[in-house]
């Protein structure tokens, strides 16, 4: 009894140091989001492209799809264009949420929609073209409610509006592969 | 008569552009702007709040923040509609649940341990010198016998 007593510090200490050593491997931005199995928050906001159009959640029911928060500012979205353009090849269908910088009164231009598009039909046509369409959240108040924290986000989207996956940061094939396409599967099965 | 013109208004100058950039409907709406920005996270640049981070989340959590207090929503509405969200990761004061039960509960624990320990060798102790001091009282009148048996 008083030989295993000994070894109490010990034990201790091993349990403290694989606690921080598996810390030191972790990622800090993996947090549960909390959008998750929760329905897309009402929206009403432009086309991108075709500013008439006004797309509203409802009218994005009926399929799984992507939800690719974007913006041509953003490095690491422009490298995801190449291999999302690949998954809609596949059949995939993404759409895009373009995230608008915000604008400063003193020191930036103010916004203008033709400059942005002709920005956004270059970008696509250099890197490719993933997207059915995009929806322009120019004052980020549908990402608000999403609970994006930056670009590039990518959630998905089942047939009857609910969101199923929240990622944080580019889709590259690995990422597809171990965590985006099994749920995709889940979710797209009829 | 010009040069005193001239100084009072150059003294004005500095009373007249001292004008806010936030303006609120009175001071309990600042300081619970000032609070709540203090104390709310930013999702994007870890370990910074919003008030100083300028993250474009941020700063969208912020003008949020400002709307929500200029409706004169109440503390606890404004930070359901971040954590709502972002979840309670937003929010620099966990909540008190069956996740972070820990946080309060194991330093209580420790010390208890630490003292059950501390109480339980002491009185161990103590318990062996009485039974170290027993024994050598019964060595010690057992040698006195002997001796005295031996004198005469």
């Amino acid at each position: 009894m008083r030989k295993l007593f000994f070894y109490v510090p010990l034990v201790l200490f091993l349990a403290l140091t694989v606690f921080l050593l598996s810390g030191l491997f972790s990622d800090p931005r993996e947090r549960e989001s909390a959008s998750l199995n929760k329905a897309l928050p009402e929206f009403a906001l432009a086309d991108l492209m075709q500013p008439q159009q006004i797309w509203t959640p409802q009218q994005l029911h009926g399929e799984t799809f992507l939800l690719n928060v974007w913006g041509t500012w953003c490095p690491t979205c422009n490298a995801e264009l190449g291999y999302l353009t690949e998954l809609r090849k596949q059949g995939i269908k993404i759409v895009g949420l373009y995230y608008e910088l915000p604008r400063d009164p003193a020191f930036d231009a103010p916004f203008n929609l033709k400059v942005l598009q002709q920005d956004v039909a270059q970008k696509l046509q250099q890197n490719g073209d993933p997207y059915q369409f995009n929806i322009l959240d120019l004052e980020r108040r549908l990402s608000l409610d999403l609970g994006v924290s930056g670009a590039p986000e990518t959630f998905l989207i089942d047939s009857n509006g609910i969101v199923r996956a929240h990622h944080i940061g580019d889709i590259n094939p690995q990422i597809w592969r171990a965590k985006l396409a099994p749920l995709y599967q889940q979710w797209s099965q009829p | 008569m010009k040069y005193a013109i001239g100084i009072l208004l150059l003294l004005l100058s500095t009373v007249l552009n001292a004008q806010e950039l936030l303006q609120f409907d009175n001071d309990s709406q600042r300081d619970l702007y000032r609070s709540l920005t203090a104390e709310l996270r930013c999702p994007q640049c870890q370990n910074q709040n919003i008030a100083d981070s300028n993250a474009i989340v941020a700063v969208d959590m912020r003008q949020k923040t400002y709307e929500l207090v200029r409706q004169g929503q109440e503390r606890q509405q404004v930070l359901d509609y971040m954590i709502n969200r972002y979840g309670d990761f937003v929010h620099y004061q966990p909540p008190l649940n069956r996740y972070t039960l820990w946080l309060w509960l194991s330093p209580v624990l420790m010390l208890t341990l630490l003292l059950g320990t501390a109480i339980y060798r002491r009185s161990k102790q103590s318990q062996q010198n009485v039974d170290t001091q027993g024994e050598l009282n019964t060595e010690l009148d057992q040698l006195i016998k002997r001796y005295r048996s031996k004198k005469p």
